[in-house]
């Protein structure tokens, strides 16, 4: 009877030297990627979260079940019905974000499961794939029967086949990232840079925060895909390691490219839930804390061990962690109705807390706040004129992440217009401008939603480019949480009247 | 004939789609901006419209100014240039 540690490396390393094909006939560079090196350069290949075929049901199988067990005990609407109405909509968020950008993975992961170029990684990325499926049916199985209580939730399914602004840069994200990718940009794009980092962000800071916010469902069901990711995400490494030893200019290229796209993602998905949507006295880091604990030093710290510098973008980067999502925020706020989750105004003691988190920008900040909060004074609060309280021009999007033109400050957005070739692009920062130059080919044909909307594809009218084009209803679209009746709204305005 | 240009108001949060009008000042077109933005940025009377790094001169037109579709032009606050 073998050991564990015999029976894995005999279960995993099964390739044998082709005969009567050629290696670069199984193996393509176009879909295994560059490198294309011979296999002898690969059979070392090996992570170090080894497992068998049993191993992974039974381990599959207790987490389940324990979300399930989780979800009986808890997960009835009555229980969710209880949750802060802010914290709701960050769960609208990721209801919709999350389950089908996970099925994308499944398509990456499914790749490197035939194109990587060794059978462990092979192996280790059928697994990913088996993983990447169960992060799609979880969030859909607890999410999506909400519709019947707040049809806000329908995004949960629905999000990717819109064409709203939000889903457009995502879908740009996703489909480049997972569905179109060789098997080695997927490892060092997916598995090392958005896996090993990001992820921590939102399946380990913001369980932290559902906990605090009492969603023990939420907690239970990132947590439990948080396993998985620490699991898959270690096919990164050794591939980067490789491919390293060949092409290090390539490697840094592929880690600076994701980990600034990955950021210009989640410096939205989690920093808009962890600095807005939860209540303040559940805040115990602020979305930069986060950052700095879960990313910051261990990226760097990785870039250290295997001898690659810094992104020439890092002060950049560093700057962004201070205003970038506070832009996206104030912005999103005051176009609520492009989207499909609803906002809130921070009051008075959560402006002194984002003072204190965030002091170097805040004061820019807080004076468009005060703006917005004197336009529901001046209109008066309610349903009826939530959109006396929105903005009526078209936003302006970037042409490489397709999110809006909000970067820099608001005394200084660094949004970038460029012309090539006779066309014009605008990028809302130098890093994006970089990327899109790196790989034109890859990107100069997308139409942003400007550009849509000046060719006639898109209505240019806000009402229509809502319902026709976002595939927004009335009822779905994002409003005020409370249509702008805040206590210290009301207080504040009898204080001057 | 309208002109789509890229806008961004000192104070903002957001650049916005601004539809110009050949025909009209600078002026005018700063004054576009700060409306569309209004809801975000309180409205200031003193301010300049920078096109390529440059103060442009109010009283001109928008065709005089040189300005072309999908430009960049800023609003910012008077002398901060």
């Amino acid at each position: 009877m073998l050991t564990r540690e015999e029976w894995l490396p005999l279960a995993r390393k099964l390739d044998w030297d082709y005969t009567y094909v050629r290696e670069d006939e199984v193996f393509p560079q176009v879909i295994s990627g560059h490198p294309w090196l011979p296999h002898a350069e690969w059979k070392d290949w090996e992570e170090s979260f080894k497992t068998s075929y049993r191993e992974y049901v039974d381990n599959q199988y207790e987490k389940d079940m324990a979300v399930y067990a989780v979800r009986d005990a808890i997960g009835r609407l009555e229980n969710i019905q209880k949750l802060a109405a802010p914290w709701m909509n960050s769960l609208k968020v990721h209801a919709a974000a999350l389950p089908l950008a996970e099925f994308t993975g499944v398509i990456g992961s499914l790749r490197g499961a035939r194109f990587g170029r060794d059978s462990a990684w092979r192996t280790m990325s059928t697994f990913g794939a088996l993983d990447e499926y169960r992060h799609t049916q979880i969030p859909l199985l607890i999410f999506h029967p909400l519709v019947r209580w707040d049809s806000q939730f329908d995004w949960a399914h629905k999000f990717y086949h819109t064409n709203n602004w939000f889903a457009i840069a995502a879908r740009h994200f996703f489909d480049e990232l997972t569905l179109g990718q060789n098997a080695i940009e997927f490892a060092i794009g997916a598995n090392f840079v958005l896996e090993t980092g990001f992820t921590n962000l939102q399946f380990v800071g913001l369980a932290s925060l559902a906990r605090e916010s009492s969603d023990h469902i939420f907690e239970r069901m990132v947590t439990s895909i948080q396993t998985d990711e620490a699991r898959h995400a270690q096919i990164g490494h050794p591939v980067l390691a490789v491919v390293m030893k060949h092409d290090p200019e390539y490697v840094q290229y592929l880690l600076d490219k994701w980990f600034w796209r990955s950021w210009r993602l989640f410096s939205i998905l989690t920093g808009l839930s962890t600095d807005y949507l939860t209540a303040l006295e559940q805040r115990a880091y602020s979305f930069k804390e986060f950052m700095e604990e879960w990313i910051i030093d261990q990226y760097l710290r990785t870039l250290d061990e295997f001898g690659l510098k810094k992104p020439w973008y890092w002060d950049i980067f560093e700057d962004e962690l201070d205003i970038y999502h506070h832009m996206i925020y104030a912005s999103a706020y005051t176009y609520r109705a492009t989207l499909w989750f609803n906002f809130v105004i921070p009051s008075p003691a959560e402006r002194k807390w984002l003072r204190q988190k965030y002091p170097k920008y805040w004061d820019d900040m807080d004076a468009v706040w005060e703006q917005v909060a004197e336009r529901w004074r001046a209109i008066g609060p309610g349903a009826a004129n939530e959109l006396a309280v929105h903005g009526t021009a078209m936003p302006t999007f970037c042409d490489l992440c397709q999110l809006p033109l909000s970067a820099g400050t608001p005394r200084n957005n660094t949004a970038k217009a460029f012309a090539q070739d006779g066309r014009k692009y605008i990028f809302c920062s130098e890093p994006c401008q970089w990327i899109f130059l790196r790989e034109p080919e890859r990107y100069a044909n997308h139409k942003g939603l400007v550009k849509r909307v000046l060719s006639g594809e898109a209505p240019a009218q806000l009402p229509n480019l809502l319902t026709e084009y976002f595939r927004l209803t009335p009822d779905t679209w994002g409003k005020d949480v409370y249509h702008g009746a805040y206590e210290w709204l009301a207080a504040q305005k009898a204080s001057t009247t | 004939m309208s002109i789509p240009l890229y806008g961004f108001l000192e104070g903002d949060t957001v650049g916005l789609l601004v539809l110009a009008e050949e025909a009209e000042t600078v002026l005018d077109l700063a004054r576009k901006l700060q409306d569309a933005a209004n809801i975000r940025v309180a409205y200031k009377d003193r301010i300049d419209l920078v096109y390529n790094g440059r103060a442009v001169d109010p009283g001109l037109t928008v065709a005089q100014a040189g300005l072309q579709a999908l430009d960049r032009f800023d609003v910012i606050w008077k002398g901060k240039l």
